[in-house]
Formats: C-alpha cells, sequence, structure tokens
C-alpha cells in the first residue's frame, strides 16, 4: 500500500513543475496592475484588449496561421504519398529512401534554418513565403511519414484488391477503402504538421522575410525588450488554441504513441 | 501505369523538398564552411573555433550545460517513468498526459512562465523573501542555473518516456523472483530495474543531451547576456555579424561534438553492460 508513495510524490512535483509556467501565465492576465505580479493584482481583461491594439501580434497570429495550415496540409499530403510508395511497394533501396526521408530528425532545426538561408539567399527564395514555407514542410514530412506508416502497416492490402474485384476505380477505392481505414494516422499528421510549423521558432529566425514575423517570433522579440502582462494575455490565447490541437490528437492518436515519432529540438 | 512510375511519382515531391531544403543547403553550408574571407579553400574557420580560448570556453560552456540538464532530467525523470510502469492505465494516461501535453505548446511561451517564476520579483523570490528565508532576491534567472531549468523542462517528457518505454518491457516477474529470493526492494531497483532500463536511460540521455546542445530559444531567454552558447553565437554570426563561413563552421561544430559525444557515451555504457553480461 505505501510502496510506491514517494514515487507518487516525486511524479506530483514533477507534474507541478512541468505545468507550473501555465498556472501562473493564465492568472497573470487578467491583472489589473500594469505590471507582472503574481499574485495577480485585481481582476481586468484590459491585457486581452490590449492586445488588439498591437498590430505586430494580431498580423503575426494571422501570418502564423495561415503558414501552419498550410504547411499542415502540404506536409500530410507529401508525406502521405510518400509513406505510401515506401508501404505498397517493396524496391530496391525502399530501406535507403526511408531513412532518407527521415533524416532531417537527426539534424537541429537550428542548423537546417542556417543552411536553409545560406542556400536560399543563392536562388532567391530568402525571405519569401515560399521559403519559409518549404523549410517549415521539411521539418514535418518525416513526422508524417512515421505516422502514416505505423498506419499502413496494419492495413491490409487485400481489400484493396477486392474493391478493384468489385468493379471500382482507383479513386474509389482509396476514398472507400484506404483512405478511412488511415486516417487516423493522416489526421495526426496534421495536427501534428500544425503544431511544429505554429511553434517554431529557429527555423522562422533565420527564413522570415523582414517586415513580418510569426507569433512565437513576435512574442520571443517582445520578450527580450519587456516583460508585461501583455505576453501573459497572448500567450494564454496560444496556450488554448493548442490545448484544442493536444486533446484531439490524443483522442485520435494517443501522446504517449506520438512522442516516441518526436525527437525535434527548437 | 507502370510501377516503377507510380514509385516515382510518389515519391518526387517528398524527395524535391528533401533535396532543396536539406540535402543541397547542408552541402552548401559544409563548403561555405570551408571557405576565408576571400573565398578560398581553407580551414580558418574551424582552426578559429579550436585554438581561440573563447569558442573553447564555450563550447564548454554548451556541453556543461547539456551536461546538468541530461542529469537533472534523470533524477527527477526516473521516478516519474517508474510511477507509470507502476500505475494502472487510466492513471498511466493522466500522468502522460500532464507530462507530454505542455510540450507541445510553444516553448517561447513556457520559457516565459519560467522568467517569471523565477526573476527577481518572481512568486519564488517573493514567497522567500516574505517569509524571510532569504535577505536578497535569489539570482535565479539570466545564468547557467536558469538555462538548465528552462532545458530541463523543455526536455523532461522526452527522458521520461524513454525510460518509461524500456520499464513497460520488464516481465513482471522478474521482480516476483527477486522478491522470492529475499532481495530488498533496493537490491531489485538496482540489480533488476536498474541493469533492464539501461537501454532507456542510454536512449534518453542522447536524445536530451543532443537537443540541449542545440537548443537556441531557451538560452537566449533564461542565459540572456550572459550564457551565451553555440547555438546563440551562431545565430549572432549569420545574422548580426553576417560572417556566414564562421556561422556555418560553428553549425558544423555543433553538430560533430555533440554526435561525438553521443557516440563516445554510448560506446562506454555499451561496453559496460556487455562486460556485465559476459561476467555475470
Amino acid at each position: 500500500m505505501k510502496r510506491f508513495n514517494w514515487l507518487g510524490v516525486v511524479t506530483i512535483v514533477v507534474l507541478l513543475l512541468v505545468n507550473m509556467p501555465f498556472l501562473i501565465i493564465v492568472p497573470s492576465s487578467f491583472t489589473s496592475a500594469g505590471y507582472l505580479a503574481f499574485p495577480p493584482d485585481g481582476f481586468s481583461w484590459q491585457w486581452y484588449a490590449r492586445i488588439l491594439e498591437r498590430p505586430e501580434f494580431v498580423d503575426s497570429f494571422l501570418f502564423s496561421l495561415q503558414l501552419a495550415v498550410v504547411t499542415a496540409v502540404l506536409a500530410t499530403l507529401i508525406g502521405t504519398l510518400a509513406a505510401f510508395a515506401l508501404s505498397k511497394y517493396q524496391f530496391r533501396g525502399s530501406r535507403a529512401v526511408n531513412a532518407l526521408l527521415l533524416s532531417p530528425l537527426t539534424v537541429p532545426t537550428l542548423i537546417i534554418g542556417i543552411a536553409a538561408l545560406m542556400f536560399f539567399t543563392r536562388v532567391g527564395l530568402a525571405g519569401t513565403f515560399t521559403g519559409l514555407l518549404l523549410a517549415h514542410i521539411l521539418i514535418s514530412v518525416p513526422y508524417v511519414v512515421r505516422l502514416v506508416l505505423t498506419g499502413l502497416s496494419m492495413f491490409d492490402y487485400t481489400l484493396e484488391k477486392a474493391g478493384y474485384m468489385l468493379g471500382a476505380t482507383p479513386v474509389r477505392v482509396f476514398w472507400d477503402i484506404t483512405l478511412p481505414l488511415i486516417r487516423p494516422a493522416i489526421v495526426s499528421g496534421l495536427i501534428f504538421s500544425f503544431l511544429t510549423s505554429f511553434d517554431n521558432v529557429t527555423v522562422s529566425l533565420f527564413l522570415i522575410a523582414p517586415g513580418t514575423t510569426t507569433l512565437p517570433m513576435a512574442i520571443f522579440s517582445y520578450m527580450q525588450e519587456t516583460l508585461d502582462p501583455l505576453v501573459a494575455s497572448i500567450s494564454t490565447v496560444v496556450i488554448l488554441l493548442s490545448l484544442v490541437f493536444i486533446v484531439l490528437l490524443e483522442k485520435v492518436y494517443g501522446l504517449e504513441r506520438l512522442f516516441g515519432l518526436n525527437t525535434q529540438s527548437h | 501505369m507502370s510501377r516503377r512510375l507510380s514509385i516515382l511519382l510518389l515519391l518526387a515531391p517528398a524527395l524535391i523538398v528533401l533535396l532543396g531544403v536539406f540535402i543541397i543547403p547542408m552541402l552548401l553550408m559544409l563548403l561555405l564552411s570551408l571557405q576565408n574571407d576571400a573565398g578560398e579553400f581553407s580551414l580558418a574557420n574551424y582552426l578559429l573555433l579550436v585554438q581561440d580560448p573563447y569558442y573553447l570556453e564555450l563550447l564548454g560552456r554548451t556541453i556543461r550545460v547539456s551536461f546538468w540538464t541530461v542529469l537533472c532530467t534523470l533524477v527527477l525523470g526516473y521516478p516519474v517513468a517508474m510511477f507509470m510502469a507502476q500505475a494502472s492505465g487510466r492513471v498511466r494516461g493522466i500522468v502522460a498526459m500532464l507530462i507530454l501535453a505542455p510540450h507541445l505548446i510553444s516553448v517561447v511561451i513556457r520559457n516565459f512562465g519560467w522568467v517569471v517564476i523565477l526573476g527577481e520579483k518572481g512568486w519564488i523570490n517573493v514567497v522567500l523573501l516574505r517569509l524571510g528565508v532569504i535577505e536578497e532576491p535569489l539570482r535565479l534567472l539570466y545564468n547557467e542555473l536558469g538555462v538548465v531549468i528552462g532545458l530541463t523542462d523543455a526536455y523532461i517528457a522526452y527522458m521520461v518516456l524513454a525510460i518509461a518505454t524500456s520499464l513497460y518491457a520488464i516481465d513482471p516477474s522478474l521482480y516476483k523472483a527477486a522478491s522470492i529470493l529475499g532481495a530488498s526492494r533496493m537490491r531489485t531497483f538496482f540489480d533488476v530495474t536498474l541493469p533492464l532500463s539501461l537501454p532507456g536511460i542510454v536512449a534518453g540521455t542522447t536524445l536530451v543531451f543532443s537537443l540541449s546542445m542545440s537548443a537556441f530559444v531557451t538560452p537566449a531567454l533564461m542565459g540572456g547576456s550572459a550564457v551565451k552558447v553555440i547555438p546563440v553565437i551562431a545565430y549572432e554570426q549569420i545574422m548580426s555579424t553576417l560572417n556566414w563561413p564562421l556561422g556555418a563552421a560553428l553549425a558544423f561544430v555543433l553538430l560533430g561534438s555533440s554526435v561525438l559525444l553521443v557516440g563516445l557515451f554510448t560506446r562506454l555504457v555499451e561496453t559496460k553492460r556487455y562486460k556485465e553480461v559476459f561476467t555475470a
């Protein structure tokens, strides 16, 4: 009965510590004071209203959202196609291709950002949306490949054959048989790519165009100058948004399984 | 459509992205790091990095911070992994959610929370001052301690999960056998649990170490100008000083030293493990 008590105590302490930033940020954002204080003084929504007065946060939020959505859709599409090639066809070198597709995971995103900047400057992609998007896609595709490959590893291709034998077109077979069976993997790929892109700083840092910025970078720069409850209110918005996606991810795929895939740095 | 063509078409988009955003850029960066000011081939950048005491200290600090992060995540993470391994499915799920979910929320935001907690007027200092435990506010931020706290928070989930995975795999009858043979709980831990979880410790350690070595956001926000690590200097060389060849060389030194240290560590542990297996 008493056997695991101390493990439980340590676990609770660690869980508290890991979630402490959020436990502090959310209440701080409702302060009526003009400075960050814990416990917060008074209660007001003023710092949420102030977000709207700061175009850099509103604009960068919309920009990040747009970037993350396009990244998620394209990375999932590209990654899913590649996973299909690897799973459906046994070809010479397929293992090497698999390793190659996952290789960006082994290099820190900071270094990927630096390398991309150096190359993009030569080909005129530095500081363009396309360049930034391509880099975000690159760091998301390996996850999609792994997620969808896992999904496909349990997929029975005789089901597709049965579909063809019953006279279905390839599109119909894909839409009615293949897709529904691997949907959880694809949806997880979408959500995970979205979060990867939405939270990324180290790649965007090097590839962003002058004058535009992503939300995490806007918060990053703002924090280096001032610390006020505005950061807390904007952070709370991001925390809530991310939580929605995290709960979805947990429901669709399971966080514990997912984390076996997540090895990127920031 | 021929089989070969299908494969090629399915793989093409991914390979194009890989080639254009990863492979070619990495090769170009390597070439750039091997150039001097005049654009000629030279090892000057690397020689500078290994000879200048400033850069050696920088490398030392980066390694030191990463080492402490590994130690902290290991000490704090192991008990959590053990708890998860022994917990029922439901409790395990809740713990997993509470430890993993924060890691999918922007690290900038988590660091911001820590800055508020650990700052001079942060609540740790406020509470300790009010209780009269300390006279002066503690310096918990903008030093190596601050960076280690931030990185530990950022990467502990990887350590927990790596160790938990290896603990899940241990056959429970081994514990029963140990207890039947009269082993104390301590003895069981050191002779059964710990050795069998070694692969998880190695996996977690290498992962957390390499992630810490290349972390940029946390050292920049929680270390400030006092704790410059290689990623921060690489960023400055590229974006402020515009010395791209040196920046590229820094990136490769970072990558190389991280790979080298991880390799050495794995070798050390593996040899030790095999020795145990063969002498036992």
